[in-house]
C-alpha cells in the first residue's frame, strides 16, 4: 500500500520543492521589507518606495484645484510616469499632453487645461508654458552661430522684436549678441573693467518696460530669446537700444522650429519707402512710430495716425507707398513657411 | 482595515445568497454577482447605489434566512490526517502574502494604471458610463471589461476612501478563494489528499505568489480570470466525472452555475470572451441541450459589454477583431508566437517544474479516464491556440508583448493543469494496484 503511493509522493514533493525554491527567497525578501515598512506611515512607504517622485506628488495633489483639470506635460520617455501621476492625482481630472507641442498645438481646443503640470521620472511640477518652452530652448542650440555684429552705436531701435509660438513646429525668438566694442578684456585686469563697464538700457515697446544690462569691458552677452529671457513674456513688439558707450549687437529673428534666421536692422532714421518686392501669404506692412509725438503716415491713399511709440499692422497685397515720420517695413511668408522681410532703404 | 472586513465579508455573503458552498466559491461568485448586477444595472442606467443596495438587502435577508434554516451538512471538505501538511503549506504563503499585501503599497504597472484607476473613477461618479469614461480624464485603457473595478469601487465606496490600500484584501482574496475552489472541487472529483495538495501547489506557484506583475501583491486581473476559468472549468468537469463520494449531494442547475462562471470571465478582462466561448463549445459535448443556458447567459453578458463599449471612447487598446483578417501579413510573428508559451512554461523562476509535470501528467492523466482529461487538454490547448493567434495578430513588437503576457497567461489555465496532476496521481495508483 506503502510502495503504491510513494512515486506521486515523490513527484508532488519534487514539484512543490522546485516550486518553493523560487517563491520562499522572494516571500521572506518580501516581507523582510514589509517589516521595515511597518513603522512608517503609509504615505511615507510609498515614498520609501517610490522616491523623491512621489513625494512631489504628494505636495502637487495638496496644491492643485480639485474641480478643474490639470494638463500633464511629459518629455519623450516620461509616459510610464504620467500614467502613475494620473493614478495618483485622481480625483483630479487629468487631460496628457506628449509634450509641450502637443500642449501648444491643442490651443484652439476650448477643454484644454489651463494649468499644466510637467511631469517626469524624477518629478511632477506645477508650471507655465513659458517656463517649459523656455527650458527646451535653452537645452537647444541657436540658430545662428557666427552672429555679424553691427557698426559701434549708442543708440538704434530694433523695429521687431517677438518671444511667440504658432502651431508646432513654429517657433519665434529673436537671437541676440551684444559686444563691447573695445574688444577683449585684459587678463588681469579685474580692477581696471569697473570703471569701463557699459551700461545698456533695452525699453521693450509698446508697453515701455525697460532692463538696464551691465557689459564688461570687452565682454559679449548673448540670449537665445530675448524679450522672454529679459522681460519675462511671450510677447511681440520693437525694442530701442541705449547705450553708454558704443555697443556692437547683431539681432537675429529666428524660427527656432525651422532653423531659419533673418538678420534684423539696428535702425536710427525713419524710412518708408520699400522695394517692390513679391509678397507671399500673410502680407503685413508694419508701421512703427519711436518718436514721442503723433505721426500722420500716408498709405496710399489712406492716411494713418501712428500713436507715439506704437506699432501698427496692416495686411497688404501688394507693397504699397508709404511716407511720413515712421519706420516701414513688410513681412511676407514662403509657401514654405520662412518670414520673408522686405525694409525700407535708408 | 476597512476594506479587509468589507472583503471578507461583503463577497462571501452574496456568494451564499444564491446557494450553499464553500467560502472560496462563495467569495468568487459573489465578486463575480456583484460586478455583473452592478454592471448590467450600469449598462441599463439604473443608478448604482440603489443597484447596490437591493443586493446587499437580498443578500443579508437570504442569510439570516439560511441561517434559521440551516443544515448540518457543509460542503467544504474538513481537513483530515491526509491533508494537513499541505493545509499548513497552503496556508504559509496565503499568511505571508496577507502580511505583506497589508503592509506594502500597492507597486505594479497594470494595476495602477488601468485597474485601480478604474475602480477609483467608478467610486469617485457612481456610474460606469461616466465622465471618467468619457474622457474627462486620462484612461488609457478605456474598454477594458471592469467586473472586478467595479467590485474595487464597492469596497472604496464603502470605505469612503479612494487609497489603493483598500483594494489590497481583494486581490490576495482572489487567491486565497481559488485555491480553496480548486481544493473543494479536485477533493470531491478526485481525492481530499490531491485536493489539499494541488492547492497547496498553486499558492507556492511564484507566479501567482510573488510576480510583481499579475501575482496576488499585484493588481491585475489575471488571477481573477484563472479563479473564474476555474470555477466554469469544474462545472464542466463535474457534468462528465461522477462526484468520488457518492454521499457528496450534486448541485441541481450546474449549467445556470457554469453559465454565470462564463459571465464573469466575459466582464472580467478581454480574454475573457475567446475563453468563453471555448468553454461553450467544450461544454456543448457536455452539457448537450442544456448548453442554451450557459449559451444565452454569456450572449447577454457580451452584448451587454458592447453596449457599453459603443457608448465610450476607445482607449489605446487593440482591437483583436479588427485585427483577424490581418494575421495572414503577419506571419513573421508565427515562430515567435508558437515558441512563447514552451519558453515560458519552462521558465522556472516563475513556474518552478509545474508545467513540465503537468504536460507529463496529461498523457498518463488520458489513461485514467479520457473524457475527463480530454476536456482539460483541450481547454488548455484552445487558450494557448487562441493566444497564439492574438500573438501574431498584435500591431505591438511580438516579443514585447510575449514577454509581458505569457506568464500571466498561463495563471488563466491553472485549474486544468492542477486537475490534470491530479488525475495523474491516480493512474500511479491504479498502474501499480495491479
Amino acid at each position: 500500500m506503502k510502495s503504491r503511493s510513494l512515486i506521486p509522493r515523490v513527484v508532488c514533493a519534487l514539484l512543490f520543492l522546485s516550486l518553493a525554491a523560487t517563491t520562499l527567497p522572494r516571500l521572506v525578501a518580501r516581507t523582510r521589507e514589509a517589516l521595515t515598512l511597518l513603522p512608517m506611515p503609509y504615505e511615507s512607504r510609498r515614498e520609501r518606495q517610490m522616491g523623491a517622485w512621489y513625494a512631489s506628488v504628494q505636495s502637487l495633489r495638496k496644491t492643485l484645484p480639485r474641480k478643474e483639470p490639470v494638463a500633464l506635460v511629459l518629455g519623450i520617455r516620461d509616459t510610464e510616469a504620467a500614467i502613475f501621476a494620473n493614478y495618483y492625482l485622481y480625483p483630479i481630472r487629468t487631460r496628457l499632453f506628449a509634450g509641450r507641442n502637443d500642449y501648444r498645438d491643442a490651443a484652439p481646443d476650448p477643454t484644454r487645461p489651463k494649468t499644466i503640470v510637467a511631469v517626469t521620472s524624477e518629478k511632477v511640477e506645477k508650471t507655465s508654458y513659458e517656463i517649459l518652452r523656455d527650458r527646451d530652448l535653452r537645452a537647444g542650440h541657436r540658430v545662428v552661430v557666427a552672429p555679424e555684429m553691427s557698426e559701434p552705436a549708442t543708440s538704434f531701435v530694433l523695429p521687431i522684436a517677438a518671444s511667440l509660438d504658432g502651431a508646432a513646429p513654429e517657433t519665434f525668438v529673436i537671437e541676440a549678441t551684444l559686444a563691447d566694442q573695445t574688444g577683449p578684456a585684459l587678463s588681469n585686469a579685474s580692477m581696471e573693467r569697473l570703471p569701463r563697464t557699459n551700461e545698456v538700457r533695452i525699453t521693450f515697446w509698446p508697453k515701455g518696460e525697460s532692463r538696464t544690462l551691465r557689459i564688461g569691458a570687452g565682454d559679449t552677452v548673448s540670449y537665445y530669446d530675448l524679450v522672454y529671457q529679459l522681460f519675462g513674456v511671450m510677447d511681440s513688439g520693437w525694442i530701442q537700444v541705449e547705450s553708454r558707450l558704443p555697443l556692437r549687437a547683431a539681432f537675429y529673428f529666428v524660427n527656432r522650429g525651422r532653423a531659419d534666421a533673418t538678420r534684423l536692422p539696428n535702425v536710427q532714421r525713419f524710412a518708408t519707402r520699400i522695394r517692390p518686392s513679391p509678397l507671399h501669404r500673410d502680407a503685413k506692412l508694419f508701421l512703427l512710430n519711436w518718436g514721442d509725438s503723433i505721426a500722420v503716415t500716408t498709405v496710399g491713399a489712406e492716411t494713418i495716425p501712428i500713436m507715439p511709440h506704437a506699432m501698427v499692422t496692416k495686411p497688404i497685397s501688394t507693397i504699397p507707398a508709404v511716407s511720413g515720420n515712421v519706420y516701414a517695413f513688410v513681412t511676407t511668408r514662403e509657401l514654405n513657411a520662412r518670414t520673408n522681410f522686405y525694409w525700407p532703404e535708408p | 482595515m476597512i476594506g479587509l472586513l468589507i472583503t471578507l465579508v461583503l463577497f462571501p455573503l452574496v456568494g451564499w445568497s444564491v446557494g450553499r458552498r464553500s467560502w472560496g466559491e462563495a467569495f468568487l461568485f459573489g465578486a463575480g454577482l456583484v460586478g455583473t448586477i452592478l454592471f448590467l444595472a450600469g449598462v441599463v442606467h439604473v443608478p448604482l447605489v440603489p443597484a447596490f443596495a437591493l443586493v446587499l438587502l437580498t443578500s443579508l435577508g437570504t442569510a439570516v434566512w439560511s441561517y434559521r434554516t440551516r443544515k448540518t451538512s457543509c460542503p467544504t471538505p474538513r481537513p483530515t490526517h491526509h491533508t494537513l501538511l499541505p493545509t499548513i503549506a497552503m496556508a504559509l504563503p496565503l499568511i505571508a502574502i496577507t502580511f505583506i499585501a497589508s503592509i506594502t503599497p500597492l507597486n505594479d504597472f497594470d494595476g495602477r494604471a488601468f485597474w485601480v484607476l478604474k475602480a477609483k473613477g467608478i467610486a469617485h461618479e457612481h456610474a460606469i458610463d461616466g465622465p471618467f469614461f468619457q474622457g474627462a480624464t486620462l484612461d488609457p485603457r478605456n474598454q477594458y471589461p471592469i467586473l472586478i473595478p467595479i467590485d474595487g469601487a464597492v469596497i472604496f465606496a464603502l470605505a469612503h476612501d479612494l487609497d489603493d490600500r483598500q483594494l489590497r484584501w481583494l486581490y490576495v482574496g482572489l487567491l486565497a478563494a481559488l485555491a480553496l475552489l480548486v481544493r473543494e472541487r479536485i477533493s470531491n472529483l478526485v481525492s481530499p489528499a490531491a485536493g489539499a495538495w494541488c492547492a497547496a501547489l498553486l499558492v507556492w506557484i511564484p507566479q501567482f505568489a510573488v510576480a510583481t506583475e499579475g501575482g496576488a501583491l499585484s493588481a491585475y486581473n489575471d488571477i481573477a480570470i484563472a479563479a473564474f476559468a476555474a470555477g466554469a472549468f469544474f462545472e464542466l468537469v463535474a457534468e462528465v466525472l461522477p462526484p468520488r463520494d457518492s454521499d457528496i449531494v450534486q448541485p441541481r442547475y450546474r449549467e445556470i452555475r457554469f453559465g454565470l462562471w462564463l459571465v464573469f470571465l466575459i466582464l472580467t478582462k478581454s480574454e475573457g470572451l475567446p475563453f468563453a466561448l471555448v468553454f461553450l463549445l467544450i461544454g456543448a459535448f457536455a452539457f448537450r441541450k442544456r448548453i442554451a443556458t450557459p449559451a444565452i447567459l454569456a450572449a447577454i453578458a457580451a452584448v451587454a459589454r458592447l453596449v457599453w463599449r459603443a457608448r465610450i471612447p476607445a482607449g489605446d487598446e487593440e482591437n483583436f477583431v479588427r485585427m483577424l483578417p490581418t494575421i495572414p501579413e503577419k506571419l513573421d510573428n508565427l515562430r515567435a508566437a508558437l515558441l512563447a508559451f514552451p519558453r515560458h512554461m519552462a521558465a522556472l523562476s516563475s513556474w518552478g517544474a509545474f508545467w513540465i509535470a503537468v504536460i507529463i501528467a496529461a498523457a498518463c492523466a488520458i489513461r485514467v479516464n479520457r473524457r475527463p482529461a480530454t476536456i482539460a487538454i483541450a481547454v488548455i490547448a484552445s487558450m494557448m491556440a487562441v493566444y497564439c493567434g492574438v500573438y501574431v495578430a498584435t500591431e505591438w513588437v511580438v516579443t514585447d508583448l510575449i514577454a509581458v503576457t505569457a506568464n500571466r497567461l498561463l495563471m488563466h489555465l491553472a485549474a486544468p493543469a492542477l486537475f490534470l496532476l491530479a488525475f495523474a496521481a491516480q493512474w500511479w495508483t491504479r498502474t501499480k494496484s495491479m
